[in-house]
């Protein structure tokens, strides 16, 4: 399915009809009573009131005033329609606010001034800096000669680095004048949700003619909510408006989640819902036998001889509603009133609040508090969640030479500072990859320092390191870069950029030197994305040593790579490059096989060394957690020698002789079956030591287990109280969430970067760190903290709390309502089983609403334990992962 | 033992001069929000728990001494007499004999005095096996029509005594319609008693729940006559018998009071009871039952509250000494959870 924008052609575009205007309502003014009410009553709890409320109007059967049903009714509906409203309401002030901003747009070669909301499909739309992009565009032109400019887009990923954005090479110098008055076509996917992607072409229209069919990726488009900066002016033609476009189409309202408590309650309601017929049956039956026998001798009751059809319905129906309050009608609203509460409590609290960046935690979802208190396993990115994220160059190899050692960094080791002085090629090589083989942008600040805006945490650190080796990258002015060495300027053209790709791992750039003319390829990657390309005569063994090296230390590695093209290959190569691009079917796989056939050869020159540091309080964390009873999994895209590493050094697992690391590993189905049934062999044997046994699986080999050992794996699970799995993907993380929650466990999914967004959505719980990669992961999750080591006091306090706190108030209600039907019961067999109801009705209801109700809400202020003694005991967490609480089994 | 927590620790927590500065009320909230408000909690020691029952089982034995005193204070005279009013002829059919009006019911009762009595006497009928808390019954009412007599049109809820003839009845409703209509007189050997029937009635129910100006209207002209007619000339909120029958009663058995004997009574004294037996229990085999009865400070004679008291007063001593023994047996200093290591490690 395609769609075809016609660019300032108001005819064409007329047909695709859908303005600029955002809704994100639920409800209009029309729909909202019926609308609402429907979703009300679609709840069984609902239901079951109105229906006694609607029997209660027939007076020949009700023990009470139906006020007393009626009431209370009414407002627990008003209450939560008056939220919804609220909500709603504010919401269409977002709206309307987005909606009538005032934006110029081009309509036939005049600009005007209009609202957001009446942008058309294929209308030009001029932003100036720091405007906010109202509609998908399709860049046109800048202020910018080159056709480049700068976008933020922390609304829609939440990364706050600059991001480039450049013309399609088809408007390249066209004057401004002229923008006014372009006509072309664009053919576009249909609107989808992928801010990631956007395969489409376009052609301009005499006199604009350009022969070529121009292939236009996100890298040409403004999107929706991102800010103009750096860039005077823009404009772009508007290919998706209104709720149509790449933010519109994700956002989405979330499934609710549903706790164990939650569960655990619609269960016990149900149960006393049958208890309840069944009492209803037996005094029913009881009550027609006493009247037939026992009523007609007492004369001053008067009762007819003869009797309508429903007679021998009246008196089971009138039992009904008298034991109608067994199932309480308060408990929702003062669920959803704690509830609310311990939300809050989560966001006051001074003590999960990060000192260095003053993000205080973040409770997206009020409802699910309680089901902190329960968790069972937790599943933990690496990368930004147990370590810092702040990247530091610590050391690197270089032809076979170590550089940095235990007493200092490679920068400030005079070997390596030697090596460059006098110059050698592989040094200053390897510094160049480091310098420019990446997208990073610097910036010039006022006062002349070089701020680098890198998207990726490495490669700021590489950027900075090389700086500091006298390898300065000052400036990038669109396709040229500057780099100063020793007082020298030397001038790169920018010719290709293949980029990262989690299935390619490695990026390259090729570069012309602007002196000598030569075409070089850099590359940088995982060890194993790179070293299989290397030239033949190269010896990879020392790098791949010292790749290993640097792994035991915890260190993350890059091997960097290099090779002179010669012009003809260059220039071939190219062509197909620019084909690729173009596709609109499978353009990722297309690039990716085309830029393969470019990275062969390579001369490898080293190896880099980052350091991720782990967070303060991490190991503690883990290791009170794990007393509690939480088991702890460790997902990551990072190599499996790096994630044991860091395993080790924040006890996720124990060193030998306590621990024990069993691999699952191969390459084939055969391998990973074999290794899967030793390991779940010695997992069973060893199960009654005391030993800490971890498995470590790798993204390949857990494919294959995923896909063909399905159940083997989830027995492993079961029996595995720890598990490192490097190497794996987003989906293979949400594959892991999936597979302990089928087995009745309750998972929280912890994780900072967008590849982690996907198991906290998939997780009963997901907590995002609002760290440096962004905020995807934080906007994802349920709750958001500022450190790995708050994740303790959300669970032992927080959760934990809550968890006591629900179960006794869920408890007391039904206590209360059963205690006082219990007493009409038992009232029902001295007054003739006849249905009267001991208590009036204002009473009836006050004891509902009044004495039972409000008094108990003081509840959540109470502490059965202090903090301190549920940090020291955090084995005290095993009731409340058990359910004890609401149900003493 | 108490466990205090709170006030202090959050003040140590709270590093910043500023905290010292604010208000009480901005202090409070602080607290709240960081959940920090203070609190204390009791630490269920052995001695504690001992202590605690051994008081209760001293306080409250004497509390139920003095309570069983004051119910034995009041003294009571209670007779059935359903059964013995009957003639020897009727006794095999006792339904015939009251549904009979032509029989006269009167029939004398001799209430031989045991103890000295105190004035005032309340004399009150009781009723068993009878269900005023029938639903059927207790529904059958209209209180707006007894507050505002004809004017009150609205009486469904009376039936099946809601009209006689085409026109309503006031008051309307089985219970108005059932009324107890038992009469009793009393006299020392030959000098009739002073008996008060005033002010038998809840003061409220006089002046705010029967009106002042309604008049019994169209009452038992149906075919089913039930229990007493009421005199049509007297207003509602003066006929207290009425408007004491007409408090339901919620047990099978009760009492209502009848009147005030307004004269001591000597040990030895016959009272002389002439009860004119109108009211068919028979049919339902339900009991009638006069009785006198002064009362304490306490009110009637009822010994239930003074066992209660007695009963968990000398259950709370036995489980206490229980606990002391068990304790002396096998003790354990506080905080050793050394008993308790398998479950807590499991």
């Amino acid at each position: 399915m395609k769609r075809f924008v016609y660019i300032n052609d108001d005819e064409a575009s007329n047909e695709l009809c859908c303005d600029n205007r955002i809704s994100n309502r639920k409800y209009t003014l029309w729909n909202f009573l019926p609308k609402n009410l429907w979703e009300q009553f679609s709840r069984f709890m609902n239901q079951y009131f109105l229906l006694i409320a609607c029997l209660q109007l027939w007076s020949l059967i009700t023990p009470v005033n139906p006020a007393s049903t009626w009431g209370p009714l009414i407002f627990i509906f008003a209450v939560s329609a008056s939220k919804e409203a609220w909500d709603d309401y504010h919401r269409y002030l977002s709206d309307k606010k987005a909606n009538e901003k005032e934006v110029w747009i081009v309509k036939q070669g005049i600009k005007k001034h209009i609202q957001a909301q009446d942008i058309q499909v294929g209308n030009i739309v001029w932003l100036r800096e720091n405007d906010e992009v109202p509609c998908d565009l399709v860049l046109l032109g800048t202020s910018d000669p080159q056709g480049v400019c700068y976008v933020e887009t922390a609304a829609l990923d939440g990364e706050t680095d600059l991001k480039t954005r450049i013309i399609p090479s088809a408007c390249v110098g066209i004057d401004l004048e002229l923008l006014h008055k372009m006509k072309g076509v664009i053919e576009c996917p249909i609107p989808d949700k992928d801010i990631r992607r956007f395969d489409a072409n376009m052609r301009l229209f005499p006199p604009f003619i350009d022969n070529d069919v121009c292939s236009l990726t996100i890298k040409n488009t403004l999107l929706q909510s991102c800010y103009l900066r750096n860039t005077e002016w823009a404009c772009g033609v508007s290919v998706y408006t209104g709720n149509q476009t790449k933010l519109g189409m994700s956002r989405g309202i979330a499934e609710p989640k549903l706790t164990a408590m939650d569960a655990m309650i619609d269960k016990l309601t149900g149960a006393i819902f049958v208890f309840q017929i069944v009492v209803v049956m037996v005094l029913g039956i009881a009550g027609n036998v006493w009247k037939d026998t026992e009523a007609r001798k007492q004369w001053y009751v008067q009762y007819p001889e003869e009797a309508p059809w429903y007679e021998l319905l009246v008196i089971p129906l009138r039992f009904e509603l008298l034991c109608s309050i067994m199932i309480p009608i308060s408990i929702k609203v003062s669920l959803d009133l704690v509830k609310g509460l311990y939300a809050k409590f989560i966001e006051w609290d001074v003590e999960m609040i990060d000192q260095e960046t003053g993000t205080a935690s973040y409770a997206a979802n009020t409802a699910i508090s309680e089901d902190l208190g329960q968790v069972e396993y937790i599943l933990t990115d690496k990368t930004g969640t147990l370590t810092d994220n702040k990247m530091i160059f610590r050391r690197c190899c270089i032809g076979g030479i170590f550089y940095g050692n235990e007493n200092g960094d490679a920068l400030k080791d005079a070997q390596l500072l030697n090596a460059i002085t006098s110059g050698s090629t592989d040094v200053i090589r390897f510094l160049t990859v480091m310098a420019i083989c990446n997208t990073v942008i610097p910036v010039q600040s006022k006062a002349g320092d070089i701020v680098y805006k890198a998207q990726s945490q490495d490669e700021d650190a590489l950027v900075i390191a090389a700086a500091k080796l006298h390898m300065v990258f000052v400036g990038k002015n669109a396709n040229l870069l500057d780099i100063r060495f020793n007082g020298l300027t030397i001038r790169y053209e920018v010719l290709e950029i293949l980029e990262f790709t989690s299935d390619r791992k490695r990026m390259s750039v090729v570069v012309k030197d602007c002196q000598s003319g030569k075409i070089i390829l850099l590359s940088k990657g995982a060890d194993e994305s790179i070293l299989p390309y290397a030239c033949a005569g190269q010896q990879t063994r020392t790098i791949a040593e010292a790749v290993d090296h640097y792994a035991q230390l915890g260190l993350r590695t890059l091997c960097l790579a290099w090779r002179e093209l010669e012009e003809d290959e260059y220039q071939e190569w190219s062509v197909k490059f620019k084909e690729a691009s173009s596709v609109l079917v499978d353009r990722e796989w297309r690039i990716a096989e085309v830029c393969q056939r470019l990275e062969h050869d390579l001369y490898i020159l080293g190896v880099t060394a980052i350091e991720d540091r782990l967070q303060d309080g991490v190991p503690e964390t883990i290791e009170t957690l794990r007393k509690a009873g939480i088991n702890f999994w460790m997902l990551t895209g990072d190599k499996q020698n790096t994630a044991i590493q860091i395993a080790l050094s924040c006890n996720f697992i124990s060193p030998e002789p306590k621990g024990q690391l069993l691999l699952i590993d191969g390459k084939t189905e055969d391998d990973v079956s074999r290794s899967l049934e030793r390991v779940l062999l010695t997992m069973r044997i060893t199960a009654s030591e005391p030993k800490d046994v971890a498995f470590v699986i790798d993204g390949w080999a857990l494919e294959i287990a995923l896909k063909h050992h399905r159940k083997d794996f989830v027995d492993l699970a079961i029996l595995s109280r720890t598990a490192i799995c490097c190497r794996v993907t987003p989906s293979q993380k949400a594959q892991l969430v999936e597979i302990l929650k089928s087995c009745d466990y309750r998972t929280l999914a912890i994780g900072d970067g967008g590849n982690d967004v996907r198991m906290i959505q998939q997780a009963d719980i997901g907590v995002g760190i609002s760290g440096r990669e962004g905020l995807q992961a934080a906007r994802a999750a349920d709750y958001s903290i500022g450190r790995f080591r708050f994740l303790k006091r959300l669970i032992l306090v927080h959760g934990r709390y809550s968890y006591n706190r629900t179960a006794f108030l869920s408890q007391y209600s039904f206590y209360k309502s059963l205690l006082i039907c219990f007493i009409q019961i038992f009232f029902s067999f001295i007054s003739g089983v006849s249905g009267t109801s001991l208590f009036n009705s204002v009473s009836l209801m006050a004891y509902n609403v009044f004495y039972t109700s409000i008094p108990v809400l003081v509840s959540v202020i109470d502490k059965d334990l202090s903090e301190a003694s549920v940090m020291q005991h955090p084995q005290i967490l095993f009731y409340c992962q058990a359910g004890r609480r609401l149900l003493y089994l | 033992m108490m466990e205090v927590e709170g006030s202090s620790t959050s003040m140590n927590r709270a590093p910043d001069q500023s905290s010292f500065l604010r208000s009480r009320r901005s202090k409070a909230l602080y607290q709240f929000k960081q959940q920090k408000l203070p609190a204390c909690k009791p630490v269920l020691t052995p001695t504690s728990v001992i202590t605690v029952f051994l008081l209760m089982g001293f306080v409250f034995i004497p509390i139920g001494f003095l309570t069983l005193r004051a119910s034995r204070d009041a003294i009571e005279i209670m007779d059935r007499y359903d059964v013995e009013c009957i003639p020897e002829e009727y006794k095999s059919n006792k339904l015939s004999y009251i549904t009979d009006a032509s029989i006269p019911k009167n029939c004398t009762r001799y209430l031989k005095v045991q103890k000295y009595m105190k004035a005032p006497i309340y004399i009150y009928y009781q009723l068993d096996n009878y269900y005023q808390n029938h639903r059927r019954y207790v529904k059958s009412r209209s209180d707006q029509q007894l507050l505002h007599g004809l004017e009150y049109r609205h009486t469904s809820a009376c039936e099946p005594e809601e009209s006689s003839n085409g026109l309503p009845i006031v008051p309307c409703g089985l219970i108005a319609w059932s009324m107890f209509n038992d009469t009793f007189t009393f006299a020392r050997e030959s000098t009739k008693l002073k008996v008060s029937r005033k002010n038998i009635a809840w003061k409220s129910d006089r002046e705010h729940k029967f009106g002042k100006n309604v008049y019994p209207y169209n009452f038992q002209n149906g075919t089913l006559i039930g229990g007493a007619k009421l005199d049509s000339k007297i207003p509602l909120s003066d006929q207290e018998d009425f408007i004491v029958w007409m408090r339901a009663a919620a047990l099978l058995s009760f009492r209502k009071l009848y009147g005030r004997i307004e004269e001591d009574l000597e040990p030895r004294n016959v009272v002389v009871v002439n009860v004119m037996n109108n009211y068919n229990t028979y049919s339902f085999s339900g009991q009638k039952k006069l009785i006198l009865s002064t009362s304490s400070w306490l009110g009637g004679r009822n010994d239930f509250l003074g066992i209660t008291y007695l009963v968990v007063g000398s259950s709370s001593i036995i489980i206490s000494i229980i606990f002391m023994l068990l304790h002396l047996k096998n003790p354990r200093p506080y905080g050793d959870n050394s008993w308790n290591k398998k479950s807590l490690s499991g």
